[in-house]
């Protein structure tokens, strides 16, 4: 539906850019004013998110038209993917600035802190809610921009001065795949709009085997994702932006590093139909996931092991994405984000937690063949009520693949449950919470599904024997991980299980590769000295 | 074996010159407590046994850090008119390298405000890697230095990780350097980052730490003159690590036993070095090296002491800045004595409340005093003298709440109040079943691939938590205290007194050792008569969300822990009636109607809770009425007196403010904690009562007078005096020189091993305070002066303590601390000179 009061949405990001525009000397000077406009108007931002919303959910999709010409354009664009993400983003965002308020209290540039914050919120909205290819591709660049900012905030640390620049290489390589994908796909439609680029999309679909061409396009278009979402072996930077106030680490694990996914869900269906580029969106997912979870069981600091999660939820995410199921995948980037922000916002509660987590008895570490016959028996149990209910390896194998590594973690939480002595209550309680958390996973999914029928594809069948394998080795990887974290306990001693720590911690060294590459070919200027930080203001307290 | 190595390591024998070398480096290091039960440690605790201006110099020689403020910041206090000539001039009089002829007032002020010239030749001798960051020509993006640090302090992180790893590292069970050398031969990082060889180097190097020490120190051809300050060099670089390190030395040490895990660390820290000087065989790196080593060779006997003019004009500069403070509060406090004191009326006072002696209580007490003019309130080590190992409901151990010079005496277990043994056994399993069921589902959290599971199920949920955490009305988890116990419980968990063993070890107090400690206690409070009828007991902690360093603002008396257990044991104990009979036979009497009473002061909040009010008899429930309204009082004035210091946002609403810190997620500053702290008063209330010292004095009753062996004095001077003296320097340390002695910025904090932060995502541990502790962000929030330590009792027999104990004797000689003596009812104030002399402070 083409609705001209669309563009009142714009005043979501405007609202934010309006903060971002006020010169630096006086937004340090009124940092803490500042600080409290900026959460007013990123309560704006998410007002207008929260309608929008609902009046996607009361009228339908709706597209505001473009303004400017096919090629060099702006839009809105509204349909479930926007409202969720809009009012997704608007809430972290939201929750990010009110936090920062206190937290960068004090700091001489906190005002400038609070510029770019709202400046970077504005450039993921406008992402988010827009109609218009090029629209999409100036926010996507300004959100980097935004972004390298907030990690270069401490200017002097030599650390964040490294990941800023494999992030940058990182991003305009992205950039340039995007750019490239950008042109190829308005050579073949002739528009930069989306309603236009989908409609021709759709007529694409129903030619038999898709042109040569559209392969480039998606494959350009998941290299872009990749990317973005840190994913291996490019994903160093993600691990390294610690060097950044807490705030900026959950708006970038919450918000920012969204954009890969949603780049992949907003194009859904261009990727679609090119078999190779959502193989390699699974595959570089799934070994992105397992990579990333095993690495992060081995990290000893709350922020790295959080960004290793990170890595590995992307990756699942991205798996998702590669076996079809687009509405899991979007399913997945909601409530990893809100985990995500209040993960980092919260990381200083972790000694609370250790205070509190004393071992209250010998129970020891679940039992590694008990474990392996839990999870022979899960995948029995999944391969015949998959086949019951029609969701059987050729109907919908993704569907499969993902129910089975659900299944997996839950057999894995009652492993854990039924320990050396094992009690009923520990038993039954986890019992009971396993069939909460699975039928609330089954009513998300089918809710997530039906929300978003209209906008994303819906789940795709078997294609060609290679996703098979694809499949069959998702679910074998996934529960060999599943046993073997384990196992490992168990094998300290053995050299061999030694050296496979010591390789894992150290992310099979693919982050120091890149360390070397950067400083080989980045070498850059020593960062300027630290003076601003520890700079003295008012020398005695009583003397004034 | 390498070819360096065996050409000049004739022998495996470490020389006894060696050993001894590495002992001192060692020692030289302070101790680090784990963020669980964070206490203030002296940062120059390892250089007690060198002056103050020495070990400044030592610092600034050895590791290039400077001890002082930046020669800035003594300037503006000269300009902003802080320091005076008379501070200038009582600088120069007490300097200890003597006074030049030339020197004047006039002279001093010229010198600060000349250009600083640059100082050469500081470093003694240098580290391999500090020769090739020199060679990279400043280069840190090259640095070898930083990217040895991260690798250590990397591996230090897995081998003393309390549990944030879910995969823990392999070879932990080992001792530190046999560990690291078995991770190390598989670890390629260094070897991708460009230093060839490095596993094959370590590989090659024998197994025995001191051994290696040894071996590399002769292969690097260091000279011996160097030996120990290339050693406490080499430390320096990892002295986060260290300082933990030596924090497992110190508690092991506590129980007698020997822990080498520092030399193991240097150990490693050494073999690193050496990797690197292996690595680089091109000859400007020869070359640099040894020129570096022959610089280090052709050092002076006395290295170079007294040569930094700089340096002396900059301690000259501290001392005026410390005696213009001292200046302001002799003033202050012979102001307060020369005034009559109004008569004190001779009937029984309705209140006494003792508090700890941080200066947080300063402004409590203040306020209580006005709150109830007539009360008498008392300072006193927050621990009240009970050294307990507190162990909560379900643990066989617990913390040790005690100052950490001291070990725990007792085992108290909590109980639940009036539980049937049946009760108590529920109460107990059910705690460990609610444990193991969090356990399995922090693993189904943390794993690989279930936590895919447990996002996309539970992930939402978080919305929720989100806006609960940002509005304060949830807590981002929950308090561990109450962690696992019934809503119905938790208000009757307590110390249990009763003797009964536990585990095999004997917890509660037998009747003698109740009236032992009963009457220590009461006589080192100088409290042996006129008891009111009631007498309250407070102990401190603070309330804090998200806040790693929150064991940092609770009761450091209390070993980092908060202190109603301590506080409700001892008011127990002096409520107990045999205990009373007890006592009585040992001359000191307790009024039947008088009543101990057990409370807790949020110094986050100043509020008060009150404990064991249903044993309470209904004789004092008038007496309790009363209590409450004026404690109302008091904690209302004392938040208002507080917020001018928190920079609130509005005048308006200021209890709610101040309350709302404490459970706001966002908040780097909940409050204070002791920033400020600068004197140490152990006098009679009536010295202090009319003065206000603004919450920057610990405040320790004493009167001499009662104390006829002059033992209290003894122990005021060796426990409490020491204690404050480590929180003062932590807070200098950390004011100063945030960088070396601090722990950096608050908002860059990284928990790792669950036992201390980083700074950002690598680098070495972090030790002392964040720089949100001492600085608001417009201006410094302590003013890094030396404690000045004022006490009233008679020059002789303060001087026979510092004969006595060397710990006290290092402390006042070497000018850690300032000390002062009130003389005639505090009309007189005398400065202690060092050496046991004594002089006029004014």
């Amino acid at each position: 539906m083409l609705e001209a009061r669309l563009w009142v949405i714009g005043l979501g990001p405007l609202a934010l850019a309006v903060i971002g525009l006020v010169p630096t000397a006086i937004a340090n000077r009124r940092a803490r004013s500042l600080a409290r406009w900026a959460f007013a108007m990123s309560l704006v931002a998410l007002g207008v998110a929260v309608t929008a919303a609902w009046v996607r959910c009361v009228l339908g999709p709706m597209r505001s038209g473009t303004l400017g010409l096919p090629e060099v354009g702006f839009g809105f664009y509204l349909d479930s993917l926007t409202a969720i993400l809009f009012v997704l983003v608007a809430f972290v965002g939201a929750a990010v600035i009110r936090y920062s308020i206190h937290y960068l209290d004090g700091d001489p540039a906190h005002g400038q802190f609070t510029k770019w914050l709202c400046l970077t919120l504005a450039s993921v909205l406008l992402l988010i809610i827009s109609g218009h290819l090029f629209q999409f591709a100036l926010a996507w660049i300004a959100t980097s921009v935004g972004l390298n900012r907030l990690l270069l905030f401490y200017p002097e640390r030599p650390a964040a001065v490294l990941a800023a620049r494999k992030k940058f290489v990182a991003s305009r390589i992205g950039d340039l795949c995007l750019f490239a994908a950008t042109v190829l796909l308005y050579r073949r439609v002739g528009s930069l709009d989306y309603a236009t680029i989908f409609a021709n999309i759709q007529a694409l679909k129903l030619e038999s085997a898709p042109p040569g061409g559209v392969h480039a396009i998606a494959a350009l278009l998941v290299v872009a994702a990749l990317l973005k979402s840190a994913q291996f072996p490019l994903h160093g930077w993600l691990t390294e932006v610690m060097e950044t106030p807490t705030p900026v680490s959950a708006l970038l694990h919450a918000g920012i590093i969204n954009a890969g996914g949603f780049l992949v869900l907003r194009f859904a269906d261009v990727i679609v139909l090119s078999t190779p580029a959502l193989d390699t969106l699974a595959l570089v997912g799934g070994v992105t996931a397992l990579f990333g979870s095993v690495v992060m069981l081995t990290q000893t600091s709350v922020k790295v092991s959080l960004a290793y999660s990170t890595i590995a939820q992307m990756g699942f995410m991205m798996l998702e994405c590669g076996l079809g199921a687009f509405s899991a995948a979007l399913l997945h980037i909601v409530a990893h984000s809100l985990y995500k922000a209040h993960a980092f916002l919260s990381s200083g509660s972790v000694i609370d937690l250790a205070r509190a987590s004393w071992s209250p008895s010998p129970s020891g570490p679940p039992h590694p063949a008990r474990m392996a016959f839990v999870i022979a028996v899960v995948l029995a149990i999944a391969v015949a009520v998959g086949a019951t209910f029609g969701a059987s390896v050729t109907e919908k194998p993704g569907v499969f693949a993902l129910g089975t590594i659900v299944l997996m973690g839950l057999a894995h939480l009652l492993a854990n449950a039924i320990d050396k002595r094992p009690s009923v209550y520990i038993v039954g309680r986890t019992l009971g919470v396993m069939v909460l958390v699975a039928t609330a996973y089954f009513v998300v999914q089918l809710g997530t599904e039906r929300l978003l029928a209209g906008s994303l594809p819906p789940v795709e069948s078997l294609r060609s024997p290679l996703d098979l394998a694809i499949v069959i080795a998702v679910v074998l990887s996934f529960g060999l991980v599943t046993v073997l974290q384990n196992l490992v306990p168990r094998y300290a001693h053995e050299r061999r299980w030694q050296a496979l720590y010591v390789h894992i911690a150290n992310g099979f060294y693919a982050n120091a590769f890149a360390n070397r590459l950067a400083l080989k070919f980045w070498p850059g200027p020593p960062p300027r000295p630290a003076s601003r930080r520890y700079g003295m203001t008012g020398a005695s307290e009583e003397s004034s | 074996m390498n070819a360096a190595l065996d050409a000049s390591s004739p022998s495996a024998r470490p020389s006894a010159a060696l050993v001894s070398a590495i002992a001192r480096a060692c020692h030289k290091i302070a101790p680090l407590w784990p963020l669980k039960h964070f206490v203030a440690v002296n940062p120059f605790l390892g250089f007690s046994g060198e002056s103050f201006a020495a070990t400044c110099e030592t610092l600034r020689r050895v590791a290039q850090v400077n001890a002082l403020m930046p020669r800035a910041f003594y300037v503006k206090a000269l300009v902003d008119g802080w320091i005076e000539d008379r501070d200038l001039e009582a600088a120069l009089l007490t300097s200890p390298t003597g006074r030049a002829a030339s020197e004047n007032a006039q002279a001093l002020r010229l010198a600060a405000h000349e250009p600083e010239i640059a100082r050469t030749a500081n470093r003694v001798v240098a580290t391999v890697a500090d020769v090739l960051d020199a060679l990279a020509a400043g280069d840190r993006q090259l640095s070898r230095t930083a990217f040895m640090i991260d690798e250590i302090s990397k591996w230090c992180a897995a081998y003393f990780d309390e549990g944030q790893a879910a995969w823990r590292l392999p070879t932990r069970t080992l001792r530190p350097y046999a560990a690291w050398r078995a991770t190390a031969r598989f670890d390629r990082t260094p070897e991708t980052l460009g230093i060839r060889r490095f596993r094959q180097t370590i590989c090659a190097l024998p197994e025995n730490p001191v051994t290696t020490i040894g071996e590399v120190v002769s292969a690097l051809k260091i000279p011996d003159s160097a030996l120990e300050d290339y050693l406490h060099r080499a430390l320096f670089d990892i002295q986060g690590w260290a300082a933990y390190a030596r924090y497992r030395v110190w508690d092991n040490a506590l129980y007698g036993r020997s822990d080498d895990t520092l030399v193991e660390l240097l150990a490693i820290r050494i073999a690193w070095g050496y990797a690197l000087f292996c690595e680089r065989t091109d000859p400007p790196f020869k070359k640099a090296w040894d020129v570096a080593m022959a610089k280090a060779a052709f050092l002076p006997q006395d290295h170079g002491r007294g040569e930094d003019p700089e340096l002396r004009t900059d301690l000259l500069l501290h001392e005026a800045y410390e005696a213009a403070y001292q200046r302001r509060l002799l003033a202050q406090l012979s102001i307060a004595s020369a005034s009559p004191n109004p008569r004190i009326i001779p009937i029984r006072k309705p209140l006494q409340a003792a508090f700890c002696i941080d200066v947080r209580s300063e402004v409590y007490r203040r306020a209580l005093e006005i709150a109830c003019p007539a009360a008498e309130t008392i300072g006193f080590a927050g621990f009240f003298g009970f050294p307990i190992e507190y162990t909560p409901i379900g643990r066989l151990s617990g913390g040790a709440q005690c100052p950490v010079l001291l070990k725990p005496a007792f085992v108290v277990c909590e109980e639940v109040a009036g539980a049937s043994e049946k009760e108590e056994t529920e109460i107990l399993a059910l705690r460990l079943m609610r444990r193991r069921a969090v356990k399995a589902w922090k693993a189904f959290k943390l794993s690989a691939v279930s936590s895919f599971t447990y996002v996309e199920t539970l992930g939402l949920l978080f919305a929720a938590k989100i806006l609960g955490d940002s509005w304060g009305l949830t807590r981002t988890v929950q308090d561990p205290n109450i962690d696992g116990l019934s809503h119905r419980v938790i208000g009757r968990v307590g110390p249990r007194l009763a003797p009964r063993i536990v585990g095999g070890r004997m917890t509660g107090f037998q009747s003698e050792q109740r009236i032992a400690m009963a009457e220590a206690v009461l006589r080192a409070m100088s409290m042996t008569q006129n008891f009111a009828r009631l007498v309250l007991l407070a102990g401190h902690g603070s309330t804090t969300a998200n806040n790693p360093h929150a064991s940092a603002l609770d009761c450091g008396a209390c070993g980092g822990h908060t202190g109603e257990a301590n506080a409700r044991v001892a008011a127990q104990i002096l409520n107990d009636p045999p205990a009373r009979i007890g006592l009585k036979a040992r001359g000191i009497v307790i009024p039947e109607d008088t009543w101990f009473l057990s409370a807790l002061h949020d110094t986050t909040t100043d509020g008060i809770r009150l404990y064991d009010l249903e044993i309470l008899p209904d004789s004092h429930q008038k007496d309790l009425v009363r209590l409450k309204a004026w404690l109302a009082k008091a904690s209302s004035l004392s938040r208002l007196e507080r917020s001018a210091r928190l920079r609130l946002d509005s005048p308006r609403n200021v209890d709610r403010q101040v309350i709302s810190r404490s459970r706001d997620w966002s908040q780097v500053r909940p409050e204070w904690g002791l920033a400020g702290n600068a004197a140490f008063i152990a006098a009679p209330r009536e010295r202090t009562r009319r003065v206000d010292l603004k919450g920057r004095a610990f405040l320790h009753t004493y009167d001499w007078h009662k104390d006829t062996e002059f033992t209290v004095l003894e122990l005021i001077m060796t426990a409490p005096m020491v204690v404050a003296s480590w929180i003062n320097l932590q807070y200098y340390g950390s004011t100063v020189n945030n960088r070396a002695f601090g722990s950096g910025n608050k908002t860059l904090h990284n928990v790792v091993g669950q036992l201390g932060v980083l700074e950002g995502n690598a680098g070495d541990l972090k030790v002392g305070l964040p720089w949100q502790a001492v600085h608001d962000g417009y201006r410094l929030m302590h003013q890094p002066l030396r404690l000045n330590v004022l006490i009233e009792a008679p020059e002789a027999e303060i001087n026979r303590v510092i004969a006595k104990h060397l710990s006290v004797r290092e402390l006042v000689d070497n000018a850690w601390v300032h000390l002062f003596v009130l003389v005639d009812e505090g009309r007189t104030i005398r400065r202690y000179l060092g050496g046991l002399r004594w002089g006029s402070a004014q």
